[in-house]
């Protein structure tokens, strides 16, 4: 090719210099105050030069045949495609090649009648013009093709490849605090198998193949000033992808309106959908994205980041918008999660904005991130506040049946069980917010088993919530006129509690010393319950002589009589009462079995000689297989079975 | 506007507030407070309404000019806030009737929110139009020029009426949205240029529609008669016809999602002095929004209106340019040219300072509200 070029020099070289020096003469000819012998020489000089260029015209006009020639074999090249129905870049290598070279060729041309276009020759200019109209139809075609390759040869790739939805907590707690009276969905244990979740997932957006092909198409087209017709292009097709690819993501667009009135499960839904997409789309798309104009359009300076800021800027706004729409709603207790699902998602990706919005152009960007994240932490604060709100101000007009474990309590353990997961992100926002109530519970006194986590502001605010919590507890049981269920109730609840921590990292945060006082309680209102229940009905049993050898038959009848009435009526109570835990309700039933059992078998025991089967109803026996019938969480009777 | 003419009137309400709360004569400093501020919405409004119509900057509409009306929309927004919230007992605010007019005012800022969503996303499409401008003038700058040139600026020039032309209706983002890419030769081509700026992303929401917006936010919409005048529901009705005006004069400037049916009468109190310049500026343009509006147009941004008449008029150049071209028309042209490349330098200056502020606008909207949720929190009567 650069052979061809040093045809057109000789003679245009020629002429350049011969009109150049002609200019300047005439220039200088139209001086006023030369001396006359100058303006002689430069007369002649003239004449002379005008000789010169009628000679090298004669020999021109070969020149310029030159030039027609090669434009006219440039201009077939091209305009061939102009009917032909294939697209060039499908039709193979050697036609693309053979295209851009005729469209080099005609660059050139119209380069070098340029240059000599200060020489006024129709035939020239009519030359040139025909050049550029030639080149306008390549550019033209060019801008095509650019778009057929990338729409082509663009690719999708599958969302699930890239991060299996890995949120982490994915199906606990979508029902709304209101509906607390559920049981709470088991939680599955989906661990978070993300491949590599910090690490970048370059995928290639368009087949890697063609990249070459539009790096070629770049090349002429920004070499002759065409580069705006490029990005136009680029843009248009590559922002296009990326709204369909966010479609196909399942994200649609919506508005601050719609987002504020929407229900929460499908809120819940739709922010769990959020922080996956964002993931997706930062991580994946658009680290591919920037590369892909980094590879294209890498050595034109600020052109690739200008091209990748216009494509992505649309689809940031509209999952910024989200976010904002979210973070600025009601901040009601069950938002929380998913708020802290969005915080952390973002500011893991703060990051990843930064780098791939570096340009001064991307900052407003940026900062709209950084804004938006400012906006959900101060919304994920004020979730949390109003989830202990909505622990303390929980109320109920009616004692829960059976006395087993509140939903509140369920609904509050289970929920907090998955704050460890945002240990970080809490204590950071936590960090300058005051407990609050009940500030003095939460101190620890822990001596000095106090570990860093033990006094984490996370901590802190745990305690604060499980004393909220327990207060509620305490008032909740006040609805309960039978004392022993009083206790049976706090019992089964403060035990549920104490289980949760243990068996969850919670622990970790509570500390040894709270599960100890916490098992001290349970254990204490058990005691209580022993107290209240069974002491009146052992007292029957109780020898008021204990001198004496034994009581009158007639005061043995009515001991005997007065326990299995009270025996009966507290069967017929109790066993409605729940106790869910098994192995709490069998330590109940051992101790209470000791104390009843053991307290029955003395009496009858001292009193043989009354023992027959009319006065004695129950045998020991059978005292102490209708224990095992209490806590079963159904009503039964020992009345209408009056024999075993 | 000037930041201190806005911080002594803030300084003086909270002086004012500080030392008289809760004593006689309370009640005559808020309508001194409150006639102040309403002399200061008159003058601002005034110089605004007093801008050219047809100048090479601050014209009426310009872009510098809607720069203009968003900086005073945020003053007062400022300022109405402090006269409604500071170092006021929070009791007041949540009495009737201003625990329905805030709620009502609340609801605008939330349609408001989605409407500087719509508008920004209008701002793009004009920063493409300012792109296929460009490419336009820099191919008619081109010396020697001839006919390739003159295809050049054509084919930008008509992607550039196109951008401009689509309308606002959903069935056509819709269209485009579904419109799968063509494989075959050169079919589906054509709207390519404009069509990926009205595509998704230009949606603020499936059957969203700005028209509509401004209609319900024009709903209850009624000036305080009487006693309450001069006292609290004063500045909420102020907030909210301000909120209201400058929205609509965005929707009436900038490309949005569906704009047909925009409404020309906000219900403007017309009988107080302090919105006779804000009712001018209505009138003004909406007399021009109904002489558009069956075109099927742009939006009333002067620098659009500009390119528009002069993108039309370089087509026709173009069209029947043939080489080598007359003498006599190229001078013509050439202002043209001119004229156009000027136009896109103050776009290219204008519009993403433009759009920033239309995002301040959109977080400050976003943070009144929260103060005013807040407050209505603070006041509720504990259940």
């Amino acid at each position: 090719m650069d052979g061809c070029r040093s045809g057109v020099p000789t003679y245009e070289g020629d002429l350049h210099v011969v009109a150049a020096a002609h200019h300047i003469v005439k220039a200088l000819g139209a001086t006023k105050n030369l001396s006359d012998d100058l303006r002689k020489i430069l007369i002649d000089l003239d004449s002379h030069l005008s000789m010169i260029t009628s000679n090298i015209d004669s020999k021109g006009g070969r020149g310029l045949v030159d030039v027609e020639e090669r434009l006219d074999q440039a201009e077939r090249k091209i305009m061939r495609w102009e009917t032909d129905p294939m697209m060039i870049w499908d039709s193979g290598p050697k036609e693309a090649s053979d295209y851009l070279e005729a469209v080099d060729e005609t660059g050139k041309l119209v380069d070098g009648l340029r240059g000599l276009s200060v020489h006024e020759n129709r035939k020239q200019k009519e030359i040139l013009h025909r050049a550029m109209n030639i080149f306008q139809t390549a550019m033209s075609r060019l801008e095509e093709e650019l778009i057929h390759i990338l729409v082509r040869h663009g690719q999708q790739f599958e969302p699930k490849n890239m991060y299996s939805r890995s949120i982490r907590k994915d199906i606990v707690y979508d029902e709304s605090f209101v509906s607390v009276e559920d049981e709470p969905t088991k939680e599955t244990s989906s661990q978070n198998c993300s491949n590599d979740e910090s690490g970048e997932c370059i995928v290639d957006l368009v087949h890697a193949d063609v990249i070459p092909d539009i790096k070629s198409i770049a090349k002429v087209m920004f070499t002759s000033n065409y580069g705006p017709e490029f990005c136009e292009a680029f843009i248009s097709v590559q922002k296009e992808a990326l709204e369909q690819y966010f479609s196909f993501l399942g994200t649609e667009n919506l508005s601050i309106e719609d987002v504020l009135k929407m229900e929460w499960t499908c809120l819940s839904s739709k922010m769990n959908k959020w922080t996956w997409s964002m993931k997706i789309i930062v991580r994946v798309y658009l680290a591919s994205e920037k590369q892909l104009c980094d590879q294209v359009l890498g050595g034109l300076g600020s052109v690739s980041s200008y091209c990748f800021l216009e494509i992505s800027k649309a689809t940031i706004l509209c999952l910024l918008n989200f976010g904002e729409a979210v973070a600025m709603g009601p901040h009601r207790p069950e938002k929380l999660l998913r708020l802290l699902d969005m915080y952390e998602t973002l500011a893991d990706l703060l990051r990843d904005i930064d780098t791939l919005f570096s340009e001064e152009a991307g900052s407003f960007i940026q900062l709209q991130f950084h804004e938006l994240l400012e906006r959900l932490g101060e919304s994920a604060i004020a979730a949390f506040k109003a989830f202990r709100v909505a622990i303390s101000s929980n109320g109920s007009l009616y004692p829960f049946a059976g006395g087993g474990v509140h939903p509140l309590n369920k609904y509050v353990m289970n929920y907090i069980r998955m704050f460890p997961e945002y240990w970080n992100t809490l204590n950071l926002l936590l960090k300058n917010q005051h407990p609050g109530v009940a500030d003095q519970v939460t101190k620890p006194d822990y001596g000095p088993d106090t570990s860093l986590l033990t006094s984490c502001p996370m901590a802190y605010h745990l305690r604060s919530i499980t004393s909220c919590l327990e207060s509620n507890l305490h008032k909740k049981s006040q609805l309960y006129k039978d004392e022993a269920l009083q206790h049976i109730f706090l019992m089964n609840n403060i035990h549920y509690l104490v289980q949760k921590v243990k068996g969850s990292e919670l622990r970790l945060f509570f500390g040894d010393e709270w599960i100890r006082k916490h098992n001290a309680m349970f254990q204490q209102h058990a005691m209580n319950y022993e107290r209240a229940t069974w002491s009146s009905v052992v007292s029957f049993l109780k020898d008021n002589n204990p001198g004496s050898s034994s009581m009158s038959k007639s005061t043995f009848k009515e001991r005997c009589k007065g326990f299995s009435i009270a025996f009966e009526e507290v069967y017929k109570t109790q066993t409605s009462w729940s106790i869910p835990d098994p192995q709490l309700r069998e330590d109940l039933r051992i101790s209470t079995s000791l104390k009843v059992v053991l307290a029955y078998r003395t009496f009858l025991g001292r009193n043989l000689a009354y023992t027959d089967d009319k006065c004695v109803k129950h045998t020991v026996e059978h005292v102490e297989n209708s224990l095992l019938d209490l806590f079963g969480g159904s009503s039964r009777s020992l009345r209408n079975s009056r024999r075993w | 506007m000037t930041g201190t003419d806005q911080s002594s009137f803030l300084g003086r309400i909270s002086i004012r507030r500080n030392q008289v709360n809760a004593m006689e004569g309370y009640h005559e400093q808020e309508i001194e407070d409150l006639e102040l501020f309403q002399r200061q919405l008159s003058d601002r409004f005034t110089e605004l309404l007093s801008a050219p119509d047809d100048a090479p900057t601050e014209a009426f509409l310009s872009i510098s000019w809607i720069r203009k009306l968003l900086d005073v929309f945020l003053c007062c927004e400022t300022e109405c806030k402090a006269i409604l919230l500071m170092e006021r007992d929070a009791a007041q605010i949540s009495k009737p009737p201003l625990d329905r007019l805030i709620p009502e005012l609340l609801e605008r800022v939330v349609k408001a929110m989605d409407i500087c969503n719509a508008v920004t996303n209008g701002v793009e499409l004009v920063r493409h139009c300012q792109k296929l401008a460009e490419i336009a003038v820099s191919a008619l700058e081109q010396k020697p020029f001839g006919e390739g040139q003159a295809r050049r600026a054509k084919k930008a020039l008509v992607s550039l009426m196109s951008a401009m032309h689509v309308d606002d209706k959903e069935s056509s983002v819709q269209k485009t949205a579904e419109r799968s890419w063509s494989f075959g030769r050169r079919s589906g081509n054509k709207d390519r240029h404009h069509g990926h700026y009205r595509s998704l992303s230009w949606q603020v929401a499936k059957h969203w529609s700005a028209s509509k917006q401004i209609h319900a936010m024009t709903m209850n919409l009624a000036a305080p008669r009487g006693p309450e005048a001069s006292c609290l529901p004063a500045p909420v009705y102020i907030l909210s016809l301000i909120i209201v005006f400058v929205m609509w004069v965005l929707i009436a400037a900038i490309p949005c999602q569906e704009r047909s049916g925009l409404t020309t009468h906000l219900p403007i109190n017309k009988h107080v002095n302090w919105t006779h310049s804000l009712a001018g500026i209505h009138d003004k343009i909406g007399e021009e929004w109904k002489k558009k509006e069956k075109k099927g147009m742009a939006g009333l941004l002067y620098e659009m209106q500009k390119m528009e008449k002069l993108g039309q008029s370089l087509i026709e150049f173009t069209d029947s340019y043939q080489f080598p071209g007359e003498k006599e028309k190229s001078d013509e042209v050439a202002a043209q040219v001119a004229e156009l490349a000027e136009v896109c330098r103050r776009m290219d200056e204008g519009l993403v300072p433009l759009q920033m502020l239309i995002r301040e606008a959109f977080h400050r909207l976003v943070r009144n509200r929260t103060e005013f949720l807040d407050v209505l929190e603070q006041g509720a009567p504990v259940v």
